[in-house]
């Protein structure tokens, strides 16, 4: 039978109509626990590049420093050889001929008598020696007879007091056949001018 | 879209580019290691590993007091490489403008640099222009080397070359002796090389194309390890005045050699140890060929009347006589088989004691003495005395001196022989042995072992080959005081008595003026020696100097000045105290 009855067709709000439901579907806690998380992958591949760029930097770091080490090496073995040859030099000249002849150029003589006393607030000297072969030089005329080849010819001390530079060079080569006096007799007991001393100094007599 | 398929395309797209990346390098690794190793095998090696020579330093000989004797330094070759010569070369000067150089200028230059001759150099670099190597200049100093380095040259190198020097130059020449191409030749170098030696070490590196060490590729295939120190008894200040004064005494006499050695009583320890002629390790080629060993020690000689106070002492000691035992001295001695013995002056019948035998040096007294005494005793205490056998020390080319050997009776089998081994003729010493048996009486009678050597104190601290400290007991103490005793008259009453005596000490000596045999008979030559000791209440070093064949004088008073000299040389450096007692005077004749 159909009827013509009119039966009432739901009616939506027109709230509803102007905004159709959305359905959201929502993930459980479960679900939502098992998604892996951004952060780690984020973490793990920049902690990845961090070490690539560290070791790079490291890397330009040691061959800067292998530069470094070659031109301080080349430094350090310049530095040994200077500091070698410089000893060698002050050995020679520490060297007991060169000491004796530039001594006796200077004019020391040895002393081989009875202890002399040099009093040091006027300079006065005491203690004469007495009779022959008391003091005199070591080496004669003809200089060392100890030879020593590395010597060559170096300069007398005695030299930049005008002294003969010729007898000088002479006296420091390998000693010739010679008959060198042992012994010069020669006693000096000069006093040489005092001093004023400075207040609360060791007195001492005026030296070259 | 349908998840799964889509995620599957991504993940399938992942997987391959993956592979292909992976795909890629796996191709290039194979290309690398199996299709071209070969050759880049071959090009690599040689440009990238360098081998390294890492030197050690042989080891110094030093003094007592630590002054270098012998030195290990650098010297530099210079090398160069003809290769690369070419007609002119390009010099950067100090204000950056660049110079075009000739060839020969360059030549020039490092010629007056070097010191060697123009025309030589340009031989060496033109002989062989294919060559790499050429050695131009040996062993040259660092001044030298900055020089040529400054000369900017493209062909010229260097290399390290270690070498000796000897800073004090002959001063103990003979005992340090001295280093050859081969290697040490004579001298403590020699005998103590298992000390000095140093060993280089390698090690290989690998370097960059710029020449710069590739950071953690050294690797060291041998450790280097440097010499060890030596170091000797002597005094190199105190060494040198002896040497000094002994040179000037023997040009003076026209000596043919000399000998000077001071021994400190207490230890055995040589002071000074001087030679005549003595060489210069720098420049060996001046020596003449006898001075190259050490002559006190590999000479022997007859020694004279040295050896007077020996026979007195084995004679002390043994009770056969005493400092005063009265002797009738006759002018001459008569042996069986028509032999005689006779006094350095003529006399008649003398009356000595014991001390005037001494004093007087006669021959004959000491003789008659000496009959108290078999040859067989006699023997036994001159072998104790250190006599007829090599000291302690041990130096290269050390000669044993001799005591002749007594035959099947006991005997010498000849009776001049016999007495004059009493008065130091007829046998052989040399000046070391001398020295040692003045030591001997001068410590109460024990004989200490001659020391050269203190020890070899290598790099890490440790001192090996320390020498020997163990006494051997030759005469009582009695005896080697009442011996000294008796020597020291020789100073205060004997004919020399102005010439010894150093006032405010007391000085013990004996003079010895021997007669050298050529040929086996006794000529016109003398070995004239003085020996002794300081202090002589309580001897603390012993002195003996000799000097061999002197044409001028020819007795023992030639030797005393520089006997006084090298005893207060003694005094001043190693600081005798004065004597405060005065001698004894024994009675010298009856």
């Amino acid at each position: 039978m159909s009827t013509n009855l009119a039966y009432a067709t739901p009616v939506r709000s027109p709230r509803e109509e102007q905004h159709p439901r959305q359905i959201e579907i929502v993930s459980t806690r479960a679900q939502r626990r098992a998604r892996p998380r951004v952060v780690y992958a984020v973490a793990t591949v920049g902690g990845l590049f961090a070490l690539f760029i560290a070791q790079l930097l490291l890397s330009i770091v040691i061959s800067d420093g292998a530069y470094e080490i070659s031109s301080l090496r080349v430094e350090q073995r310049n530095l040994t050889r200077t500091e070698q040859n410089l000893g060698e030099k002050l050995d020679l000249l520490a060297s007991q001929q060169n000491l004796a002849t530039q001594a006796e150029a200077l004019g020391m003589v040895m002393n081989t008598s009875t202890p002399m006393f040099l009093r040091l607030s006027d300079g006065a000297i005491f203690g004469a020696a007495n009779g022959a072969g008391t003091s005199g030089t070591l080496l004669g005329p003809d200089g060392t007879l100890v030879a020593n080849s590395l010597l060559g010819a170096i300069p007398l001390a005695g030299d930049t007091e005008g002294a003969e530079s010729a007898e000088g060079t002479a006296a420091l080569s390998d000693g010739a056949t010679s008959t060198s006096t042992s012994a010069a007799t020669t006693t000096r007991t000069t006093t040489p001018p005092a001093k004023t001393a400075t207040p609360g100094a060791l007195p001492s007599p005026v030296t070259r | 879209m349908n998840n799964p398929r889509s995620t599957r395309r991504r993940l399938t797209a992942t997987v391959l580019a993956i592979m292909c990346v992976v795909g890629l390098f796996v191709g290039r690794l194979v290309d690398i290691q199996v299709v071209s190793a070969e050759e880049l095998n071959k090009e690599s090696l040689g440009k990238r590993s360098i081998n390294l020579i890492e030197y050690a330093a042989r080891g110094e000989i030093v003094d007592t007091n630590g002054k270098i004797l012998a030195d290990s330094v650098d010297r530099f070759d210079i090398i160069a490489s003809p290769k690369l010569v070419k007609e002119t070369f390009k010099r950067k000067g100090a204000d950056g403008v660049t110079v075009k150089i000739p060839f020969m200028q360059g030549v020039n230059e490092l010629a007056e640099v070097t010191g060697e001759d123009p025309v030589e150099l340009v031989k060496l670099l033109t002989t062989d222009p294919t060559s790499d190597y050429v050695l131009l200049a040996k062993a040259q100093t660092l001044d030298v080397l900055d020089e040529v380095k400054a000369l900017k040259i493209p062909f010229v190198f260097n290399q390290v070359r270690p070498s000796r020097t000897y800073p004090s130059g002959a001063v103990a020449g003979n005992l340090v002796g001295f280093m050859g191409t081969d290697g040490a030749q004579e001298g403590v170098e020699y005998a103590y090389d298992s000390c000095l030696k140093n060993v280089n070490g390698t090690s290989t590196y690998e370097r960059s194309s710029d020449g710069v060490r590739l950071p953690g590729s050294t690797v060291t295939t041998k450790e280097k390890k440097d010499g060890g120190t030596i170091k000797l008894s002597i005094d190199s200040d105190f060494q040198f005045y002896v040497q000094q004064v002994m040179a000037a005494r023997a040009q003076e006499l026209g000596a043919d050699w000399a000998t000077a050695v001071v021994v400190r009583v207490s230890d055995g320890h040589i002071m000074a140890m001087s030679d005549y002629p003595s060489v210069d390790p720098n420049n060996v080629d001046a020596a003449n060929g006898k001075a190259l060993g050490s002559g006190a020690f590999n000479t022997p000689y007859e020694p004279g009347s040295t050896m007077k106070p020996l026979t007195a002492a084995m004679l002390l000691d043994a009770g056969r006589i005493t400092q005063t035992t009265e002797v009738n001295v006759p002018g001459a001695l008569y042996t069986e088989g028509g032999g005689r013995i006779k006094d350095s002056f003529s006399h008649g019948d003398l009356h000595y004691t014991t001390a005037g035998i001494i004093t007087n040096s006669s021959n004959i007294g000491i003789s008659i003495l000496s009959e108290r005494m078999t040859p067989q005793e006699r023997r036994e205490y001159f072998l104790k005395f250190g006599l007829s056998q090599k000291t302690a020390v041990e130096f290269p080319g050390e000669s044993t001196g001799l005591i002749p050997r007594l035959n099947a009776n006991g005997q010498w089998g000849d009776a001049i022989t016999t007495y004059a081994l009493s008065f130091g003729q007829a046998m052989q010493t040399t000046s070391a042995q001398v020295a040692s048996a003045y030591q001997t009486l001068g410590n109460n009678g024990v004989r200490l072992p001659l020391t050269l050597v203190e020890g070899c104190q290598q790099a890490d601290g440790t001192v090996t080959d320390l020498p020997a400290t163990e006494g051997i007991r030759v005469v009582s103490d009695k005896a080697a005081t009442q011996t000294v005793q008796m020597m020291e008259n020789v100073v205060t009453q004997g004919w020399l008595s102005s010439t010894l005596q150093i006032p405010g000490y007391r000085v013990a000596a004996k003079t010895g003026t021997a007669q050298v045999a050529e040929n086996g008979r006794y000529g016109d030559d003398y070995t004239i020696s003085v020996a002794g000791l300081i202090p002589a209440e309580a001897p603390e070093y012993a002195v003996v100097v000799t000097f061999g064949k002197p044409d001028t004088m020819k007795t023992s008073g030639a030797a005393a000045p520089t006997f006084k000299k090298i005893m207060t040389q003694v005094i001043k450096t190693f600081r005798v105290t004065p004597s405060t007692k005065p001698a004894p005077n024994i009675p010298q004749s009856w």
